[in-house]
């Protein structure tokens, strides 16, 4: 027992990797006001620009008033200085910064059949911080994310109070497939398919629609969709199964650098780790594989501090059982009842 | 197992191409015909001559639509097929201003900047039937007064009569549709190159 509690302090994790999940949850619903603020703050700017305030109605007068509470103490003039915040995640200008989601670029790419390096360009950043960190988008920036795990909690509820939620397991790789055949699509049909079936994209879409142009379209409809299809089928299905983004953020970060680790002198075996990950994966089977996206849920959730992060291209194989079970423990025990009886001998 | 293996991967496949036709069957099913109309849908300025290529080059990120000042740019949102999401100008509601920070933001070449003179969104045409000048039912000048080409895109006929005639400068912004006093519209966009004669009834 001396042994493991050493090594248990030799592999402390920083114990800045358990508060990640909460700064996660910060930045995506930061990301989801941003989309939502940014719609009413060009809403805003047109009324400055017409020189309106007298002629606008009583909800109109509410957002300008807002509007121009909140972003006066930064801007001094709205019609110009708001620019330099415009778009959503699938394309957009942040501060004369233009960046672009990589799919947005792969299937404007496939479906005009002209590299357009201005545009390209947009997503290099994305691109390289995805080898770097693997599929770090999904879990920490994309907008959809921010309601899929509110709709998973909802799920959780659900199946609190009796009801039957599905939690069917298909094939990942089908999502390979479902960015093979959207980007065939782009081709046949000459327009960027993906836009209407990525969730992030339709999202920031929609909520612009809603806010500005007065009223949803028709992917709305289609994340409804989605959102039953994780509720009643299974949990985060798309994401697991059918995002097309994700599949070129797990092929990108196939070989990601920043991994995470269980530290099997300090794991106790309790699962956990895989009950939370909401992508299915099995972090107590030391199974991350690409498809992890460094959402540090699993870290959060470890009682005995046994995830931690460390930098490598491959996973680590199967560390076995974790040494403060009772499997390890059982298996030792044997071991040294082994040795016992040859050192009897 | 190996058939049934297969089977299953057949059955997921063709669930995903399925869903992935939902946006595209509800779009059709939603669309509005008269909407497609040339003379309430133009392009932003700058846009690519070829419709084909503007809806490829397109990626539907709404960024024109979120600088547009005076918020005349909206998009197939329910609507188009496979031009869904893509940005169109309806002159008989708002009408594009010519500023061109739309042309300044877009991430793709969909949208390139042009000087404001070498803008080619369509031609106006005006109804001689219907206009209040030209049938002699008073006097207007609205189009006239509102084009921010100023005589190079549209002016009156003579130094003393109200009854305006386009001129070769138009660029078709359609600011002149948007002031139009005429309940059924008299002038309208139409495309240059495609020689369309305005369909206009009076109502």
């Amino acid at each position: 027992m001396n042994n493991t509690v050493i090594d248990k302090n030799a592999h402390q994790p920083l114990f800045l990797w358990k508060h990640l999940n909460k700064l996660r949850w910060l930045s995506l619903t930061t990301v989801f006001a941003m989309l939502v603020l940014i719609p009413f703050l060009h809403v805003y700017q047109t009324f400055v620009s017409a020189h309106t305030y007298d002629l606008l109605s009583v909800s109109e007068k509410q957002i300008f008033d807002t509007m121009e509470w909140l972003s006066s103490p930064f801007i001094s003039d709205p019609e110009e200085q708001l620019d330099a915040l415009k778009g959503n995640t699938w394309s957009g200008s942040f501060g004369g910064v233009q960046l672009s989601d990589p799919l947005a670029v792969l299937g404007q790419i496939v479906s005009s059949q002209a590299f357009y390096w201005p545009f390209i360009l947009t997503a290099l950043i994305p691109v390289v911080l995805t080898v770097f960190f693997g599929r770090f988008f999904c879990g920490w920036i994309c907008p959809a994310t921010f309601l899929y795990e509110l709709n998973s909690n909802l799920g959780v509820l659900l199946r609190k109070s009796g009801l039957h939620i599905g939690n069917r397991r298909f094939d990942r790789r089908l999502k390979y497939l479902v960015l093979a055949i959207g980007l065939v699509v782009a081709v046949v049909s000459g327009s960027v398919a993906f836009a209407a079936i990525y969730p992030p994209a339709v999202i920031g879409r929609e909520i612009y629609y809603a806010i500005a142009l007065g009223g949803f379209g028709s992917g709305i409809v289609f994340f409804l969709l989605t959102l039953l299809l994780d509720l009643l089928v299974t949990r985060r299905g798309f994401c697991r199964y059918l995002c097309p983004g994700g599949a070129l953020y797990s092929l990108l970060g196939r070989f990601r650098l920043l991994r995470i680790k269980r530290i099997v002198e300090s794991c106790n075996d309790c699962a956990k780790c895989t009950a939370v990950c909401e992508f299915g994966l099995d972090p107590l089977h030391d199974q991350f594989g690409q498809e992890c996206n460094n959402c540090t849920a699993c870290i959060a959730v470890c009682p005995t501090e046994a995830m931690t992060f460390y930098f490598s291209p491959r996973d680590i194989a199967n560390q076995g059982p974790g040494h403060l079970g009772r499997k390890y423990r059982q298996q030792n025990t044997l071991i040294n009842q082994a040795e016992k009886t040859i050192d009897d001998k | 197992m190996r058939r049934r293996s297969f089977l299953q991967r057949l059955v997921y496949s063709t669930s995903v191409v399925a869903a992935g036709a939902i946006p595209f069957a509800l779009s059709r099913l939603l669309a509005p015909a008269e909407l497609l109309l040339a003379r309430r849908h133009l392009r932003p300025p700058g846009a690519l001559k070829n419709d084909g290529a503007f809806v490829a080059a397109c990626i539907g990120c709404g960024l024109c639509g979120e600088v547009c000042p005076p918020r005349c740019i909206q998009f197939h949102r329910r609507d188009g097929g496979t031009q869904v999401n893509t940005p169109y100008i309806n002159p008989e509601e708002k009408a594009c201003t010519l500023c061109g920070k739309c042309t300044e933001v877009c991430p793709t070449d969909a949208l390139n900047p042009v000087e404001r003179e070498k803008v080619d969104m369509g031609v106006a045409q005006i109804d001689r039937s219907a206009c209040y000048p030209w049938v002699d039912r008073g006097i207007c000048g609205a189009c006239v007064s509102i084009c921010p080409l100023g005589d190079q895109g549209i002016d009156f006929k003579q130094w003393n009569q109200y009854q305006p005639v386009i001129q070769q400068g138009c660029v078709g912004c359609g600011l002149c549709v948007e002031v139009c006093p005429h309940p059924s519209l008299p002038i309208g966009i139409v495309g240059r190159s495609q020689g369309r004669v305005m369909g206009h009834t009076v109502s």
